[in-house]
């Protein structure tokens, strides 16, 4: 077989840490605590969808491959991988002597498990559409595995980074049963499990077998505190030493405690208004970017988010593998007076917008803005607000069904790779319920652009690719683009070496106390 | 005596069937699908269509209610649809914490509810009564959730004292017990202020004082005694608002209780907890108005039950 492309992976990251020089010496011991609004939904690698479970898992069970916050993949129980010269074969060198937390060893044979256990239907695995693809996993070697695939698949490396795809330890899951083990889980990190107080605590120990650099702190614990100000004092009391989520109005008087250290990490989450494009208004294009240049982005994100976000220049957010800044709407009333105009629309119209409350950061702020904004041009806008699990039922109806207008909604690119920030929202084939092309966009250009993106394996043709069909998706106007979130962390000065991955999860694997 | 506490509790069984109907059907009327919120905003139909035939949400409305209450009767309520752990193990390691943080919250408010309120009634219309009442005012209006987080900053944040959020130790139950019994106590102390005055016009306090009892033993034993009837009515249905209305409390002092379950529950569509925890709430206060009502007898010798 002649080799493609052969990509040994740097172990650079084994040392590294964060810029090692100037950095104290790691010490031993403590526990960190970490208070954030909500629990974990299920501790099943394989079953959770939500990013606080993805942040404690990530302690737990380990992928395959590490997203770097960067952006970069690089290895973790894998070592190196190869694609065969058609695509259709990737090869995954795995590494040797790696044990799980209950004994077990780590090796093609549990990689194998652990992937047709995420293939397998009846297992309900949230993310298999990550490798749906894969048609078979085979075990080659005791540390080689073999994934083959119909037609070449770009992301598949990409996708496997995700913690959705993540390796447990096939004894404990066959022992225990799913429900059981989705309460115990056994991985191969730095962490292994310890407690799990539903609605209270999860609490993980330093695992001391751990292949890779062993963890520093003695345990990490997670503290369920919903209440925004409620989690501000408890990291400014010390009672936790982490607090997620900070509400972007207290940003400036945290910063000024010298006990605290308040970072802020862009995230891969786009915020967005989509169209009903099918149905008048919104089927003219002209009145969906009339709508576009009634918003004041930067406002929003100045006034409502305290500057803690970034007015969104593509469909997707720096950090995703494909991005590249297309466009902003500028803010200009008269422009879109006279594209509603040139609609049909010289004296607006009547709307529906449905938001969520409390799922992304000032959401009902938000939408109560861009009433306030597109009141200007003409257009009445009545909000409906409701809560997350409703509005994704209520705007998931097939097309002829569907009675939404405009709805605000998210879109985490948790796999850092285009195509699942794109595919999935804009592909004519995603129209619901199927997908999450909820505006029902179609652009035969753009979902050719979308299907050869998925097939193409080299890199910079897939940018070009991603570009062009951004830029026919920008001008469609599908949405109206609004900002990208950020994630505000606030830290006790003592906590180094944690940080948040702009995938919204919470990295403390090598963190310690300064002492 | 007995005979009427079997009636009462043979009585709980249709206000608990009841609820259930109510509850099973409530909860499925919102909008909203536990399978599409489990299997994530980002999910694939065929995920959210198997999960939904996992927990049988495919069935029938009928099949699935008959099939609620068998369990039922067996007491399973069911899995929880988000962690698969039991409903009952859910609710039951909630329980003590709830159970506790009312207990604490009543403790305080009952005590400084009845001495604030018989405070004031021993001189009604002076600066004292003047001050208790407009305290126990501006205990009625302030939301929790803003004098819980006053309370925190205060006593966690500025001075250190007690710990800001957490269920672990008595030290942290101090302040949600303080914010959770200090609107009850507010309501407590208007009803003992008004019980006590108008007790203490009445003839035979009038008769006590002719007699030369000391003023306190007319107040404590003649007095408070009588008044206590409607003081009781309010602190029942206190209990009531406690163990089930401490949902802020819990959400900002970080109390994992049924109350905060309760809310996660609803908006995740958990069905069988909001199903299992509604009816635990509709049992506690079936069973706090039992004990009310036994604590009338008690309190009043001329009340018997047959």
């Amino acid at each position: 077989m002649r080799v493609l492309a052969v990509c040994l992976l740097a172990f650079a990251m084994l040392a590294a840490g964060a810029g090692a020089g100037a950095a104290p010496a790691p010490a031993r011991g403590g526990t960190l605590i970490i208070a954030e609004g909500s629990d974990a939904t299920t501790l099943d690698g394989h079953r959770y969808t939500d990013s606080p479970t993805a942040e404690r898992m990530e302690h737990i069970c380990e992928t395959l491959f590490w997203l770097s916050p960067e952006g970069r993949v690089e290895p973790r129980l894998a070592t190196a991988f190869t694609f065969s010269p058609d695509g259709r074969r990737l090869t995954i060198r795995l590494r040797p002597n790696v044990r799980f937390h209950d004994g077990t060893p780590f090796n093609a044979q549990a990689a194998k498990w652990n992937l047709d256990r995420v293939l397998d239907p009846a297992t309900r695995a949230s993310f298999r559409s990550l490798i749906d693809r894969v048609t078979q996993v085979v075990a080659l070697d005791a540390n080689t595995l073999v994934l083959l695939t119909n037609a070449p698949f770009a992301p598949l490396v990409l996708n496997l980074t995700h913690g959705g795809v993540c390796m447990q330890s096939p004894t404990a899951i066959e022992r225990l049963g799913p429900d059981e083990y989705a309460r115990n889980p056994v991985g191969t990190g730095p962490y292994r499990f310890r407690e799990w107080v539903r609605g209270d605590r999860i609490t993980v120990t330093r695992f001391e077998e751990y292949w890779g650099e062993k963890g520093h702190f003695d345990a990490i614990q997670w503290r369920v505190i919903p209440d925004d100000g409620a989690r501000v004092a408890a990291v400014e009391s010390g009672a936790v030493h982490i607090a997620k989520r900070v509400p972007p109005r207290d940003v400036e008087r945290l910063r000024a405690n010298r006990a605290l250290r308040v970072e802020v990490q862009t995230s891969l989450r786009t915020i967005f208004i989509g169209f009903n494009v099918t149905r008048p208004p919104f089927n003219n294009r002209r009145v969906r970017q009339a709508l576009n240049y009634a918003i004041n982005k930067e406002a929003i994100v100045r006034a409502i988010l305290g500057g803690t976000a970034r007015v969104s220049d593509a469909p997707i957010a720096p950090g995703v593998a494909g991005y590249a800044k297309i466009m902003t709407y500028e803010y200009n009333v008269e422009r879109a007076r006279q594209l509603l105009a040139e609609a049909g629309y010289p004296n607006g119209f009547r709307a529906t917008l449905h938001h969520p409350v409390a799922r992304y950061i000032r959401d009902a702020e938000i939408a109560a803005a861009v009433q306030g904004l597109l009141r200007r041009v003409g257009v009445e806008v009545e909000l409906v607000p409701m809560d997350i699990g409703s509005l994704v039922a209520f705007t998931n109806k097939p097309q002829a069904e569907a009675t939404h207008q405009m709805y605000m909604l998210g879109w985490g690119t948790v796999t850092g790779d285009a195509d699942y920030g794109l595919y999935n929202l804009f592909h004519s084939s995603q129209w619901p319920p199927a997908g999450f092309n909820r505006g029902f966009y179609r652009n035969p250009q753009v979902d050719a652009l979308l299907d050869r993106g998925r097939t193409t394996l080299d890199q910079a043709e897939r940018n070009r690719i991603y570009r062009e069909a951004m830029e026919i998706i920008m001008e469609d106007a599908p949405w109206i683009f609004l900002h990208s979130e950020s994630q505000v962390t606030a830290y006790r000065a003592e906590v180094q070496n944690v940080y948040m991955h702009p995938a919204e999860r919470l990295v403390a694997m090598q963190g310690f106390f300064r002492r | 005596m007995w005979r009427y506490i079997v009636k009462r509790l043979l009585l709980t069984i249709p206000v608990l069937f009841g609820v259930a109907f109510v509850v099973f059907v409530m909860v499925r009327i919102v909008p909203g699908d536990p399978a599409q919120i489990m299997a994530g905003q980002q999910a694939t139909r065929e995920l959210v269509e198997g999960i939904r035939r996992d927990l049988g949400l495919d069935r029938p409305l009928l099949v699935q209610f008959a099939d609620f209450l068998t369990g039922l009767l067996r007491g399973d309520l069911g899995r929880s649809v988000r962690s698969r752990a039991p409903v009952t193990e859910e609710l039951a390691h909630r329980i003590p914490n709830t159970l506790r943080l009312a207990a604490a919250g009543m403790l305080v408010a009952t005590t400084v509810g009845v001495t604030a309120g018989v405070i004031s009634a021993v001189r009604p219309y002076s600066l004292v009564d003047a001050v208790v009442m407009v305290v126990a005012l501006a205990g009625l209006s302030m939301p929790i959730y803003w004098s819980g987080l006053m309370l925190i900053l205060v006593f966690a944040v500025w001075l250190n004292w007690l710990p800001a959020v957490g269920s672990d130790s008595l030290a942290h139950l101090v302040l949600p017990a303080t914010a959770l019994g200090f609107s009850s106590a507010a309501i407590i102390a208007r009803m003992t202020r008004s019980a006590m005055l108008e007790v203490l016009r009445s003839d035979y306090i009038r008769t006590a004082r002719a007699k030369g009892l000391a003023e306190r033993v007319v107040v404590n034993r003649h007095a408070l005694r009588n008044a206590l009837i409607p003081v009781i009515t309010v602190v029942g249905l206190q209990t009531g608002t406690l163990l089930s209305g401490a949902v802020l409390t819990e959400s900002v002092f970080a109390w994992s209780g049924i109350g905060r379950l309760m809310v996660d529950a609803t908006l995740n569509r958990d069905y069988p907890v909001v199903q299992g925890a509604v009816l635990l709430v509709a049992l506690s206060f079936v069973l706090v108005n039992l004990v009310v009502d036994l604590l009338y007898a008690l309190v009043d010798p001329r009340i018997r039950y047959e």
